[in-house]
């Protein structure tokens, strides 16, 4: 063989088949080192409150009682025997809202929401979610705030 | 210039790029086969065996493996044990084999609020089952033993009268009874010749424990405590409650559910609050309330509960004030309020005691019968000590001490004791001086009881 | 085209408008473009066009250098991907490190590859520093990259140490405590240094907080601003050392003051005598692309192997959480320091104060000291027998009292066998 003498990639059959080797598997290992690095920054559990969280027991909860329920930012509300979940963001920018007179004030731009979650007044887009309230196996009020419910949904006990 | 080639290192190239290749597949592999994904599939499966409606059919099969972890903040514990016992809250799961088993009687302590570790111990945070359970190097907390799990139980509530916890319950007793406070100090209360014992249960397992209290001397060489002679299901019961002295200070709402509504709690309050200093109980007390002897016939328990809450709402003019009783406290007094028509329990309030009947009791309190036997009756080695290599029996201190000269020695000890051979080590056991841990009243009645112990009949034998 | 896939797509991608706007060189193909391709990258042009073939024989450099850079690169990728998840909190740091074993998809891997790289690094700046010795590489006109090379073993040790504390368990907690009261022995300086440094008296939140400051900033920003000057004068010192350099009077520079300062003069008439360019036999040297390049790619490739391996197949250490009541018998600082502290149980003076500052300032003087410029560019060259041996000497002290440290010394730091018995544990109460 007789290649020019800086010419190190003047390649045989075998140097193919070698260097492409090299290269198919160091690309492929350095793609996968990617990968896993973009992998070890997707978090696998959460330390915020869960989407479904239990509420305690339904008679924790007086009857006609409206409650606010600070670590997950929702009103518990219980008529009768009928349990349902009113989610307290604001639906303009997420700030929390307060109960006030028969309905919810939101104190940052001021939306007024009245006692079903629907808008009165304000920049309020949308009326506030209602959440799916559910018994679990053991007895306890379950919210599921991944899944929004109309208004008129209860849970009955 | 040609065997300047580059060509001798492909080969080179094509071995350490497949290398580190394989290397990243391997990594992976051994990273994503976790453990727990199997009893998730086994448990997944299950479920969608079991599923009668198509909704609950998708809903299992949509479940993603996924790590499930219960958030306990204010116990700075996280424990993820669901993540493989994945049905410990459906009773439809009672007769599976674990990690699938249901766990019953979780009613009261329910899995959102108190987790698994608080009471099983092991690691809540790890998800591989050795680590979970804690059997490994450099993890101090390996799981209780179903055999203990009682201890637990102790963190919040008191041990004593316990009837949802019997063994500790038996374990306190024994405690108390044995004299180990005659040496070791708990909860502050004690003597010093041992050492504290209220992280004990932290720090050593069961079997050193139990090896512990059959010959302290094979574990803890030059250990002076003599080895205790338990039976075995005292000695299970003991090594139980020291179990339980894990020294956790549990935090907000699981420290406030340390006051049981039982009646010795209760009876422990209405000495600490003073009641007798108003009310008279057999006839003796103060005489601005009125007479509590007969009030459990009188009284509804739910009537006396709103009476702790506002004395007023219930008795209008009253002059009692409000004490500001947890929910807990005021269950206790009243559990106490009502039995206290049986003789036994009005007989038990210290005030209204015999000195020499509460001397026995602090003669009990403080531990004094680890050393010097039950009722004083002596019998403990002191190997050494010219008393016939014994701790001194008192049945007799009567004959050989005044009562000043008595209540002196017990203020301050007697650190030296005579040894038999002086060529032999020093005798272990000492008398400490109880001066700064017994109050100067009980030391009274002590002297008291002291002085009882003589047998009937007889006279110095001086 | 007779080239591999690979290569016929960077052709391609080369050649393409964009991509000779990035590359500005593609592939090269004429020795033009092989010194192109060096000098017009940013990666590339801290190297020559062209390279001595001393300086590319494995059996001069054994590699030693560029291996402890691309641990470094390493450790400071797997650094800033541990930073998403570590929390410098007494409270929270162990938690992280169970997290990361449990929880964190390949954090157990990341947090094995940061702990053995850094073992590895302490490790290789050692050796590649005793090649430099045994080669004589350190005499004119390098001597001043002998100073920061020392330099750099110091930041990698404080790097290491500072690394030490933060999984927060009792083999952090105690070797710390240990490694800085170590540094309270120095007279004077050394307890002021030790409470600056913990910010308190004892091991705790404020440690804690100026150690993770000084590991993920501080240090790392000082070793790379180090690193790029020891390699920019590796380069302006006229690439590797190599034998027969002393002799080659061409490569002298003609001092400054001869020079006539009524004129300006171009930047290669100033540039010294010494670099690559000037004063070489061509057939002594071969283009850089590809002859360095791709040795350096391998030699990457074996230091990525060798780490993975072990951060797949071995675990960092991790003991119990911090218990500062409960000290470990014995406590040990990190290896590198065990030395010292097996001298410092024979006499805290000694052990703590004279020689670590003898060691440091004999290093640091050392090229002005020894000025003879004979042997220089061989291993163990015959000239040099006198210095190498009081090297060696030293060396094998060093190395023995880290392994008594290390291996035989157990509870009381008493002497123990590794391949005897363990030793009973006697607790007391």
């Amino acid at each position: 063989m007789n290649l020019p003498p800086s010419d190190p990639n003047g390649v045989t059959r075998r140097g193919f088949f070698q260097l492409t080797l090299g290269w198919v598997a160091g690309s492929f290992a350095a793609t996968a080192t990617v990968a896993a690095a973009v992998r070890f920054l997707v978090p696998n559990v959460l330390f915020e409150p869960g989407q479904r969280f239990k509420a305690g027991k339904p008679d924790d909860y007086p009857d006609g009682s409206i409650t606010f329920l600070e670590d997950e930012r929702v009103y518990l509300v219980r008529k009768g025997n009928t349990f349902r979940c009113l989610s307290a963001v604001c639906t303009h920018l997420g700030c929390t809202v307060n109960r006030a007179g028969k309905g919810y004030h939101c104190p940052c731009h001021g939306s007024v929401f009245n006692d079903e979650g629907g808008v009165e007044s304000g920049p309020a887009p949308r009326a506030l979610t209602w959440y799916l309230v559910a018994l679990s196996k053991d007895n306890r009020l379950l919210v599921d705030k991944g899944q929004n419910v109309s208004a008129d949904k209860y849970l009955v006990i | 210039m040609n065997d300047f080639s580059l060509r001798k290192f492909y080969g080179w190239f094509t071995l350490l790029g497949l290398v580190v290749g394989v290397l990243v597949i391997v990594g992976y592999y051994r990273d994503e086969n976790r453990p727990w994904k199997v009893y998730q599939r086994k448990f997944l499966q299950e479920e969608i065996r079991r599923a009668v409606t198509p909704d609950q059919r998708l809903l299992a099969q949509n479940t993603p493996l996924q790590i499930r972890q219960i958030l306990l903040p204010e116990l700075n514990r996280v424990d993820r044990c669901t993540t493989c016992h994945l049905a410990v809250e459906d009773p439809s799961y009672g007769n599976f084999a674990q990690p699938l088993a249901y766990h019953p009687l979780h009613d009261q302590h329910p899995f959102d609020k108190f987790g698994c570790t608080v009471c099983h111990r092991g690691q809540g945070r790890a998800t591989t089952v050795a680590d979970a359970h804690g059997n490994v190097p450099f993890w101090n907390e390996p799981m209780l033993p179903t055999k203990y799990l009682q201890a637990s139980c102790g963190q919040c509530h008191e041990a004593a009268d316990n009837p949802a916890a019997p063994e500790l319950a038996r374990g306190n007793q024994l405690f108390e009874t044995v004299g180990c406070r005659g040496c070791h100090k708990l909860g502050g209360v004690g003597g010093n010749l041992g050492p504290e014992l209220d992280r004990v249960g932290a720090r050593r397992a069961p079997e050193w424990l139990k090896q512990h209290f059959l010959s302290p001397a094979t574990v803890t060489p030059g250990s002076g405590m003599p080895p205790q002679k338990f039976a075995e299901p005292d000695l299970e019961a003991i090594v139980l409650y020291m179990l339980s002295q894990t020294g956790a200070n549990l935090p907000g709402f699981y420290g406030s559910m340390k006051v049981l509504p039982s009646v010795s709690e209760g009876r422990r309050l209405f000495q600490l609050k003073g009641c007798i200093g108003c009310h008279t109980v057999a006839g003796q007390g103060g005489k601005i309330g009125p007479a509590l002897d007969d009030v459990g016939l009188r009284r509804k328990p739910e009537w006396m509960m709103q009476h702790f809450r506002d004395p007023q709402s219930v008795s209008p003019g009253s002059v009692m004030p409000r004490f500001g009783f947890t929910e807990a406290e005021a269950r206790a007094l009243t559990e106490f309020l009502v039995h206290l028509r049986d003789q036994k329990v009005s007989l038990s309030i210290p005030a209204l005691m015999e000195p020499t009947v509460r001397g026995r009791e602090v003669f009990r309190k403080y531990g004094c019968a680890g050393c010097h036997g039950p009722e004083g009756k002596g019998g403990v080695p002191n190997p050494n000590a010219k008393t016939a290599q014994q701790v001194p029996a008192l049945t007799y201190v009567a004959d050989g001490y005044t009562k000043p000269e008595l209540k002196k020695l017990i203020v301050n000890g007697q650190r030296e004791i005579v040894a038999l051979d002086p060529h032999h080590p020093a005798p272990p056991l000492y008398m400490p001086a109880w001066g700064n841990t017994i109050k100067d009243a009980e030391i009274d009645d002590l002297v008291a009881y002291l002085f009882t112990l003589k047998p009937k009949g007889e006279d110095a034998g001086f | 085209m007779n080239a591999p896939l690979p290569k016929r797509l960077w052709l391609w991608l080369a050649q393409t408008r964009v991509g000779r706007s990035v590359f500005r060189v593609g592939l090269p193909q004429s020795n033009l473009e092989r010194s192109q391709a060096m000098v017009s990258s940013f990666l590339l042009h801290v190297q020559p066009a062209k390279v001595s073939r001393h300086a590319l024989r494995a059996s001069y450099t054994l590699g030693l250098g560029l291996i402890s850079l691309y641990l470094f690169f390493i450790l400071c990728g797997t650094g800033v991907l541990l930073m998403f998840y570590y929390v410098p909190s007494t409270a929270q740091a162990y938690d992280v490190m169970k997290d990361l074993q449990f929880v964190v998809s390949a954090g157990l891997v990341v947090r094995n590859m940061h702990r053995w790289a850094a073992h590895l690094m302490v490790l290789f700046v050692m050796l590649h520093m005793c090649r430099v010795f045994y080669t004589g590489a350190y005499k004119r006109p390098r001597e001043f990259n002998w100073v920061i090379g020392v330099g750099l073993f110091l930041i990698t040790l404080g790097l290491s140490f500072t690394g030490y504390l933060l999984p927060w368990d009792q083999l952090a907690f105690w070797a710390i405590t240990v490694g800085t009261n170590i540094a309270g022995y120095a007279p004077i300086v050394g307890p002021k240094l030790k409470y600056l440094l913990l910010g308190g008296n004892v091991v705790g939140q404020d440690a804690l907080t100026r150690f993770y400051a000084l590991h993920v900033i501080v240090l790392p920003a000082i070793a790379g601003l180090m690193i790029s000057v020891h390699l920019f004068r590796v380069r302006k010192d006229g690439g590797l050392s190599r034998p027969g350099e002393a002799d080659d009077t061409s490569v002298e520079s003609i001092p400054l003051a001869q020079l006539p300062t009524n004129k300006s003069y171009g930047l290669m008439e100033l540039a010294r005598g010494t670099t690559p360019q000037v004063g070489k036999n061509p057939d002594d040297e071969v283009f850089s692309w590809p002859h360095l390049v791709f040795r350096e790619l391998l030699l990457f490739l074996l230091v990525i192997a060798v780490v993975l391996f072990l951060a797949i197949f071995w675990n960092a250490p991790l003991e119990e959480f911090a218990n500062p009541i409960h000290p470990p018998n014995p406590a040990k600082a990190p290896w590198y320091f065990l030395g010292l502290q097996e001298l410092v149980s024979y006499s805290a003076f000694w052990g703590g104060v004279v020689v670590p500052a003898l060691l440091v300032t004999m290093l640091g003087v050392l090229p002005y000291i020894d000025r003879g410029r004979a042997g220089v560019g061989r291993w163990f060259a015959r000239e040099r027998t006198v210095a190498n041996t009081i090297f060696t000497v030293c060396l094998i002290v060093a190395i023995v009292l880290t392994i008594i440290g290390t291996m035989f010394r157990g509870p009381n730091w008493g002497w123990v066998e590794p391949w005897g018995p363990p030793p009973a544990i006697t607790e007391g109460h």
